[in-house]
């Protein structure tokens, strides 16, 4: 027989478990990654579930106003009488899309920026490193409530309104990166053969870009849910009556007293950022061979 | 490794000592306001809406409140009651039988702060100021001319029938100034005034009170006039009113850190124990709902089947709850403070079958609507946006669709009085103790044209408001009850409630009422010894 | 020699803009084209002009250009709204009657086109006159005056606190790579950057001044206490200043608690980032020479890897300062602390436009600031920068 046999002490199942486990690279097997996947993962769960799972729909006003958690509401009710344990599921609709969907539109529009700046130099760059010190120079407050002004509070305007904030953060990494591959050899030598400079941008520059900016990427999806969720809590987001975690919180600023109004969307802010953090951080390390490596030589200063 | 054990220990250190002299400072520094000093001070806690005290300009909450204390008026009204005027710096006034002329006698002996005697001059200065510089309240003197025959009389004109003028004079906002001190400092009768500046940091009028210093959007503080002689001496010397949101006001007030709390909800006031004394009181404010008649911004609410239906289907009870504990319901526009009002139960009435039928004849249902209303407005501690969740659930209930569209104050105000909201949620607070200041709500006036309501689309109305304004003293009540039966009726107009107010005084400060027009007299305030 | 102002791949000098990317991107090079030195060709010592004071009157010009490109853009912005400030800012019965808008227009100058508008607060910005607030009616220079040392003293405290702590849990989270302490410390510190300030506020203030009474009321000091005589707008040390030792406590003890919830996010920004910025350090060669040298530790620590990672680490405070000093609207509104982020909300919702214009100057002067700042520094710490 070719097949070898595991031998009689051990029993298979857990060889192979072992054996899928230690596939993983090393930085997934922290506590960190596991924690950050599974809460990230049940969250992604919840928001796609949705409707299945809240034991009353979030819009439903009830005569019950303002009580406290009990086994009836988990997370009490609010100024409405509306669930708030629904409620606080039904963020999740709202947030974990709308979070995704700022990092792309950020990532694309600062990228491509930041690229276009990092290769063609001179005024090109100029110009736009000027644009993003303007815009970086611009409280973000003002901005977002002045666009809310102009074209009415909702969800899509407190999104443009942060990727004018978000796109900056990209542009100059990109930046940065490209100006240090722009002068590699492989790209000379391509160039040298013919290739166009956008030619030349798109097959030899990029590829080797978009690794590290997706990880960038990956780590703001956090930072994006807390922009978003502060918008909303100033007013300038969710309309009513959505169920959106930073609005929640605003409206709980009013009944103070009642705490599950203002602690439940909290912890679901948290926990999700959380999440997505943890996530971002292991997925920097396993993609980034320069700080693995360096297991060791701590212990030496 | 050794250095950063020793980087961290530091840290730790600094943190902590920093803990320990922040922890000695609020044990410490927190002392409560009534001090052992001879005459006692006092903290008021509010909401601030405030821009500015210069009386001729401010129109505010507020600066209602702090003026009453800085400045005296011709006429007033004593604790909670808005009916019965009492004299003030006059001491008695006539009212020609045309309604025309009012007449007033001042009182002898009034000084100001800084000594100088109150004469007719100031009078007519200040009320010629408030016409002139076209500011905020300037519109209480439309129409009104001022004239002083001799120091101790004053006369005022109205070009129309005024009889409501006597109860426009109780206004904080025509508190008499010192004209001498005013003029000394770039005050005139016209728009190049220049004396607000001044008069933001010092008073220049006759009350109990004198400015020590103000900041439009943290603190007032008011210090005792020495020089006041008139009826009301104040108890406390001191004063101090800050800006602190209502659910700080809860704690704060608790705590024993402010004596006043002025604007905490129903709701708020559960549960508050102790020490400390609720007193609740109607506002004279009145939500409303506002349906555009104009088919150009919504061919549903100009629909008057459609106005029925909605009418009948807000669930009217249900909504006093969410507005707080002591909400009472509207039976009309004019508030049930005021002479004029509607009794209880002649107001409208929720009535699903009627909803229903009303919105099957007008062939409209399953339409949609947008409600607009101003997010950041909370008078008399309602919650707009609560208020406006709750009546799309209930015209959800019928069939119509609303969608929310909640703007800021500002960008909404816009909207507003260009008349270009579908349904709009708005509040009106009386701009004077009187049944004349609805007739705002008629059709072709303030209001009603909000809501593109004209007289030609309602002539009857138009007709009972015009005889509302020219009654006679015994039958202006009645006349006002008939136009509000009729408003109620086929007007654009669905008043849903009164909110109430609520004061939690601590347990050592006595004589704390509710008033509508300034919250709360200052100088009235006793300390139980 | 080869006269670069590029720098390789790996090398501990990233340039600042590189320095802003969160932490755990390996630093790569080339930032500012800095102006070269021209190579004296004679032996004469003297050059045309020190390259860092060229280098400097740049940024500064540059500096200024975008001042006024931030006050324009702030300008457009603001005037897109549509609606009328008028409107937001007179009462309902005074709104509706055209004279007293007329006159309120010409009182602050609204009725003018827009271009003439923006010359004229251009021109009287250069005299130091921002306008005069439509919402406070008063001078915008002296509400800003009043607001923004309140700010100063949260993102001072906040800062301080930040750095010492998180530089130190950086450090020591580096060195100790791996263990179960780094382990920690980056769980904590991704703990304080997923917390949302507002929320945090919200409860330590529930929970600390509500519940247990620990802390103490809204504001920067108790109602009964008079603020000390003003030298720098700073409560804290005006007092000290002034000898006044109970204000000095009770202004302290009301800084704590929005200090503290300010410096939480902060505290988790600076650990990590100066954790991967001393991790990159400790790979570079001369680190290992020097402990091949035979130096001890400490100096190694000390003289080696943090100069070497200093200069990305002081950037980030200094973002992080910028960003505390204009963005602190959350956390003045729960504790009503009368600061620049509170005086920005109000302007903004009441369409207060000269306010929002002197807001947005503020935070474009303290951005551009601190990036001239930090250039400076780049210059101080980091021979290389000096003369290339």
């Amino acid at each position: 027989m070719t097949q070898a046999t595991a031998p009689a002490e051990l029993p298979i199942e857990s060889l192979v478990r072992r054996r899928r486990w230690l596939r993983l690279p090393p930085a997934w097997r922290t506590p960190l990654a596991v924690i950050g996947a599974t809460i990230a993962l049940a969250w992604v769960i919840i928001a796609l579930v949705g409707p299945l799972i809240w034991p009353y729909n979030p819009l439903t006003q009830s005569a019950h106003l303002l009580q406290a958690p009990s086994a009836v509401h988990w997370f009490g009710t609010d100024e409405l009488g509306r669930d708030v344990f629904s409620r606080v599921l039904a963020g999740a609709r709202v947030t974990i899309p709308l979070a995704l969907l700022l990092v792309i539109m950020s990532m694309l529009v600062g990228a491509s920026l930041g690229a276009i700046a990092g290769f063609f130099g001179r005024w090109v760059d100029e110009t736009i490193m000027r644009i993003t010190d303007l815009v970086m120079a611009f409280p973000t407050v003002i901005l977002a409530m002045v666009v809310a002004a102009a074209l009415g509070p909702s969800l899509f305007n407190a999104v443009l309104a942060a990727l004018i904030v978000s796109w900056p953060g990209y542009c100059r990494v990109t930046r940065g990166l490209v100006l240090a591959l722009r002068n590699a050899d492989y790209v000379l030598a391509n160039r040298l053969l013919g290739y166009g400079p956008w030619r030349s941008l798109r097959l030899d520059v990029l590829p080797n870009v978009v690794g590290p900016v997706l990880v960038l990427a990956s780590l703001d999806i956090g930072t994006a849910a807390l922009l978003l969720s502060g918008l909303s809590f100033l007013g300038l987001g969710a309309k009513p009556p959505t169920a959106e975690w930073g609005s929640m919180i605003s409206d709980a600023v009013q009944n103070f007293s009642d705490w599950w109004l203002g602690v439940f969307p909290g912890l679901a802010i948290v926990t999700l950022v959380m999440a997505f953090n943890f996530l971002g951080d292991t997925l920097r390390d396993a993609l980034d061979p320069r700080t693995a490596s360096i297991v060791g030589k701590a212990e030496q200063v | 490794m050794n250095i950063s054990y020793r980087k961290l220990r530091w840290a730790v250190g600094v943190a902590t000592v920093t803990c320990v002299v922040a922890a000695c400072g609020s044990s410490g520094g927190s002392s409560p306001a009534a001090s052992s000093s001879s005459s006692p001070s006092l903290v008021v806690d509010t909401y601030f809406q405030l821009k500015t005290v210069d009386p001729s300009r401010e129109f505010e909450g507020t600066g209602q409140m702090v003026d009453k204390a800085l400045y005296d008026t011709l006429i007033t009204f004593k604790g909670a009651d808005t009916t019965t005027l009492i004299p003030d710096l006059a001491t008695s006034w006539s009212l020609s039988p045309d309604a025309k002329t009012l007449t007033l006698t001042l009182a002898k002996g009034r000084v100001f702060s800084d000594g100088s005697p109150v004469t007719s001059a100031d009078v007519v200065f200040t009320l010629d100021r408030v016409a002139g510089i076209e500011g905020n309240p300037s519109f209480l003197m439309a129409g009104v001319t001022a004239s002083a025959p001799n120091p101790s009389t004053v006369v005022l004109t109205s070009k129309t029938p005024n009889p409501q003028l006597p109860y426009i004079l109780t206004s904080p906002s025509l508190g008499i100034l010192n004209e001498k001190v005013v003029k000394a400092h770039g005050g005139t009768t016209t728009q190049k005034d220049a004396a607000e500046t001044y008069l933001n940091s010092q008073s220049a009028g006759s009350g109990p009170y004198v400015l020590s210093s103000l900041n439009v959007s943290s603190q007032v503080k008011l210090v005792a006039n020495p020089k006041y002689n008139g009826p009301e001496k104040p108890t406390y010397g001191t004063v101090i009113i800050q800006n602190v949101q209502p659910p700080t006001q809860k704690i704060n007030v608790q705590r024993g850190d402010a004596q006043l709390a002025l604007d905490l909800t129903g709701n708020q006031v559960q549960g508050i124990g102790g020490n400390l004394q609720v007193s609740a009181g109607p506002s004279g404010v009145i939500i409303f709902l506002l349906l555009n008649q104009s088919p150009a911004i919504s061919k549903l609410t100009s629909n008057a089947d459609f106005d029925t239906a909605v009418k009948d289907a807000i669930n009217y009870p249900a909504l006093l709850p969410l507005a707080g504990a002591g909400t009472q319901p509207a039976t009309g526009v004019i508030p049930t403070i005021f002479t004029g009002s509607l009794p209880a139960g002649q107001g409208l009435a929720y009535n699903l079958a009627g909803a229903k039928k009303a919105l099957a004849a007008s062939g409209l249902a399953g339409k949609s609507v947008t409600l607009n209303y101003p997010s950041d407005n909370s008078p008399s501690g309602v919650n707009m946006n609560t208020i406006a969740q709750a009546v799309q659930s209930q015209l959800q209930a019928i069939g119509v669709k609303v969608s929310l569209a909640p703007q800021p104050t500002a960008t909404e105000l816009e909207n507003y009085r260009d008349g270009k909201e579908q349904i709009g949620l708005w509040d009106w607070s009386p701009d004077y103790p009187d049944a004349a200041d609805y007739l705002n709500f008629g059709p072709g006036a303030l209001v009603g044209l909000r809501a593109n309501w004209t007289p030609a689309k309602a002539p009857q109305v138009t007709q009972l408001a015009t005889a509302a304004s020219a009654a006679g003293a015994s039958d202006r009540a009645a006349a006002y009850q008939a136009f509000q039966k009729a408003m109620n009726a086929t007007g654009p107009f669905i008043p849903l409630f009164q909110p109430a107010n609520h004061l939690v005084v601590a347990a050592s400060v006595t004589n704390a009422v509710y008033n509508a027009l300034w919250t709360v007299d200052l100088a009235a305030l006793g300390a139980k010894k | 020699m080869r006269r670069s102002s590029r720098h390789q791949p790996g090398t501990a000098a990233p340039s600042r803009e590189d320095a802003a990317a969160p932490a755990g991107l390996p630093p790569v090079g080339a930032g500012e084209v800095i102006a070269t030195a021209a190579v004296p060709t004679d032996g004469a010592k003297v050059r045309s002009s020190h390259p860092l004071a060229r280098y400097l009157r740049r940024r500064l010009g540059v500096s200024v250009l975008l001042l006024i490109g931030v006050t324009l853009v702030t300008f457009l912005l603001t005037n897109l709204v549509p609606s009328n400030p008028a409107v937001a800012n007179l009462g309902q019965q005074a709104g509706s009657d055209p004279k007293v808008v007329a006159a309120f227009n010409a009182k602050y100058g609204l009725n003018r086109p827009l271009p003439v508008q923006y010359v004229i607060y251009l021109k009287n910005l250069l005299h130091g006159d921002l306008g005069t607030s439509l919402l406070t009616h008063q001078p915008v220079l002296s509400d800003l005056g009043t607001a923004i040392p309140a700010t100063m003293e949260l993102a001072l405290g906040a800062i301080v606190l930040s750095t010492l702590i998180g530089v130190s849990f950086g450090v020591f989270s580096a060195i100790r790579r791996g263990r179960a302490v780094d382990q920690g410390l980056r769980v904590i510190s991704l703990i304080g950057i997923s917390v949302p300030t507002f929320w945090l506020a919200l409860l330590s203030y529930y929970i600390f001044y509500y519940k247990l009474n620990i802390a103490p009321g809204s504001g920067r000091l108790s109602p009964t206490m008079t603020p000390p005589p003003h030298v720098t707008g700073l409560y804290t040390v005006d007092a000290l200043l002034a000898g006044q030792w109970s204000t000095f406590a009770d202004a302290a003890a009301h800084l704590m608690l929005p200090t503290l919830v300010l410096t939480a996010y902060t505290v988790g920004l600076l650990t990590r980032f100066t954790r991967s910025a001393i991790l990159e350090v400790l790979d570079q060669d001369f680190v290992r020479a020097a402990r091949a040298k035979g130096l001890p530790s400490r100096i190694v620590l000390r003289r080696y890897v943090l100069r070497a990672a200093l200069v990305p680490i002081l950037t980030l405070i200094g973002l992080a300062f910028g960003s505390l000093l204009s963005g602190t609207v959350l956390v003045e509104s729960v504790f009503a602390w009368p600061g620049i982020g509170a005086y920005a909300y109000q302007a903004a919702s009441h369409l207060d436009l000269p306010g929002i214009m002197g807001v947005g100057l503020f935070v474009g002067i303290v951005f551009l600031a601190v990036n001239f700042i930090v250039d400076l520094l780049y210059g101080v710490i980091d021979p290389r920068v000096r003369v290339s």
